[in-house]
């Protein structure tokens, strides 16, 4: 369709002169809005009290399967349509992960209304799941392409905003269902309308402010370093050629394990704290750490990103693994019948949590560094697929422990030691994988050099 | 280049405007709720729990 043209790759290149200081914001706003996914929590309770026209009501399992299915068509649709992205450009993408969101509520809030939880896990799940995955890769390799002198502190700022996406998802939901329910509307159904509405129109903005840059672009006054870090390809390897390395796969290791240990904490936050601190810390305090621990996620996928541009990204990952391995081991000793300081358990976990974010928002810079910038965008829809995995082996881990110490009637407190200590060792393999990790052979590299792509630099 | 149309300053600062505001919203909401970690034992009586 003619009217639908202004999507195509050729008419979002960028005029000389663009200030590639508009792209970070564009990606944001795509960002800020599908990081609500974390803050779906909110609608747990209400939905669990909605009652059908017969009675029946909803268990927890039942609603905490909407999320879980959206995590995963996440991981999947980031992995399947990677290659259309790359190929069809990100105004495209962003368009359509702004309709799939959008209508994803629409269609949720129809199931909500007429209590048909099908209708949910299809609109929230399903087709909001593939607006998930299209818009978290939708604006990486755009990203890395107009800061090719620092593609860490670019991507961290675009995946910083997935984390500050449940901040202000969170009280949008809860603020919009009290007003509703005021209102005497039906609270669950009226939020999800609203906030369909709200994220299509905030994600459209992304879509209108999106430039890629032109053929040959680079930044004014910078010049690819010389000599650089065997580490930093200045070659292209595309998604299937990149899929045939090791360091792929030695790479979606490295993410899944650091992902996984920090569902660990993510996981079990708010019960894990009161357990460790019995009688000290209440459930609203609890609730403030969870709060905390936000903040950290956030704060860390920008900070550690950014670091990555210095510091390099196999080194920033050794920190991640060998300091989170440590911190995992003290963070069971900080409780009550050890060291005892509310303070210190929040302060580790805090930068255990810092370390998970900085995972999720280094990766694609380090992807870029191993296959050049003309494909990392579905390259990096690929490796999501370790966040689906990790999604559902951390729990595992957790819940499975939890479950064995109560059956047995052991105090849960005296789980954590051994769950903890599992994701240290957890930690131990990734330091390994990270260790292994190589240049990418040549006999895997690109013939030609795409238009569009210039090598990157520290 | 003569013919180079330089984006305006403005331009960009209110693209920061339009995502900072609703996070700089969701940051202050989410401060919020973490200063209760630091409220003392006997002010976070169980009656100021908050159903979401």
């Amino acid at each position: 369709m003619a009217t639908l043209s202004f999507l195509d790759r050729s008419r979002s290149i960028a005029h000389p002169g663009f200030n590639r200081w508009l792209v970070p914001p564009a990606a944001l706003a795509v960002h800020l809005s599908i990081g609500q996914v974390y803050a779906f929590s909110v609608f747990k309770n209400p939905l669990l009290a909605l009652h059908s026209a017969d009675g029946s009501q909803w268990n927890l399992e039942e609603v905490g399967a909407i999320f879980s299915i959206a995590i995963v068509i996440l991981g999947l649709s980031a992995a399947l349509f990677g290659k259309w992205l790359e190929r069809e450009g990100p105004r495209k993408a962003m368009f359509a992960a702004a309709c799939c969101f959008g209508i994803g509520f629409q269609i949720a809030a129809a199931g909500a209304s007429t209590h048909q939880l099908w209708l949910i896990y299809l609109g929230y799940g399903v087709i909001g799941g593939v607006g998930l995955g299209l818009g978290y890769i939708s604006p990486v390799s755009t990203l890395i392409k107009w800061f090719p002198d620092r593609p860490g502190l670019a991507t961290g700022l675009a995946i910083m905003g997935f984390g500050g996406g449940a901040m202000i998802g969170s009280p949008l939901g809860t603020h919009l269902m009290a007003f509703f329910k005021a209102a005497g509307d039906a609270a669950i159904p009226s939020a999800w309308i609203t906030m369909g509405i709200l994220y299509f129109i905030f994600m459209m903005f992304g879509v209108f402010t999106i430039r890629v840059p032109a053929g040959g672009w680079k930044p004014a006054g910078w010049t690819p370093p010389a000599r650089q870090s065997a580490m930093i390809t200045s070659h292209n390897v595309d998604v299937s050629g990149a899929m045939g390395t090791p360091q792929f796969y030695l790479l979606w290791l490295v993410l899944a394990l650091n992902v996984t240990a920090g569902i660990g904490i993510l996981e079990q936050a708010s019960p894990m704290i009161q357990d460790l601190f019995h009688g000290q810390v209440t459930a609203v305090a609890a609730a403030g750490f969870v709060g905390v621990l936000s903040l950290f996620n956030m704060a860390g996928r920008f900070i550690w990103a950014s670091c990555s541009d210095y510091l390099g990204r196999k080194p920033t990952y050794m920190i991640f693994f060998a300091l989170g391995m440590v911190l995992y081991f003290l963070l069971p000793y900080t409780g009550t019948q050890h060291m005892d300081s509310v303070v210190l358990f929040v302060l580790i976990a805090g930068i255990l949590i810092s370390m998970y974010g900085g995972g999720f928002a280094t990766i694609p810079a380090y992807l870029r560094d191993m296959y050049g910038p003309y494909n990392v965008s579905a390259i990096h829809g690929r490796l999501l697929t370790a966040w689906s995995v990790a999604g559902i082996v951390g729990p595992l881990i957790v819940n499975g422990i939890l479950d064995h110490y109560n059956a047995m009637h052991i105090p849960r407190e005296q789980a954590y030691p051994l769950i903890l200590h599992i994701m240290a060792g957890l930690l131990v393999i990734g330091f390994v994988a990270n260790v292994l990790v190589r240049p990418v052979s040549q006999r895997f590299w690109m013939k030609e050099q795409p238009t569009g792509a210039v090598p990157a630099g520290r | 280049m003569a013919n180079e149309k330089k984006t305006s300053a403005g331009l960009v600062a209110a693209a920061w405007i339009v995502v900072s505001l609703p996070l700089a919203w969701g940051i202050y909401n989410t401060v919020l709720g973490a200063a209760k970690l630091f409220t003392p034992l006997h002010q976070s009586a169980p009656a100021q729990v908050r159903t979401p």
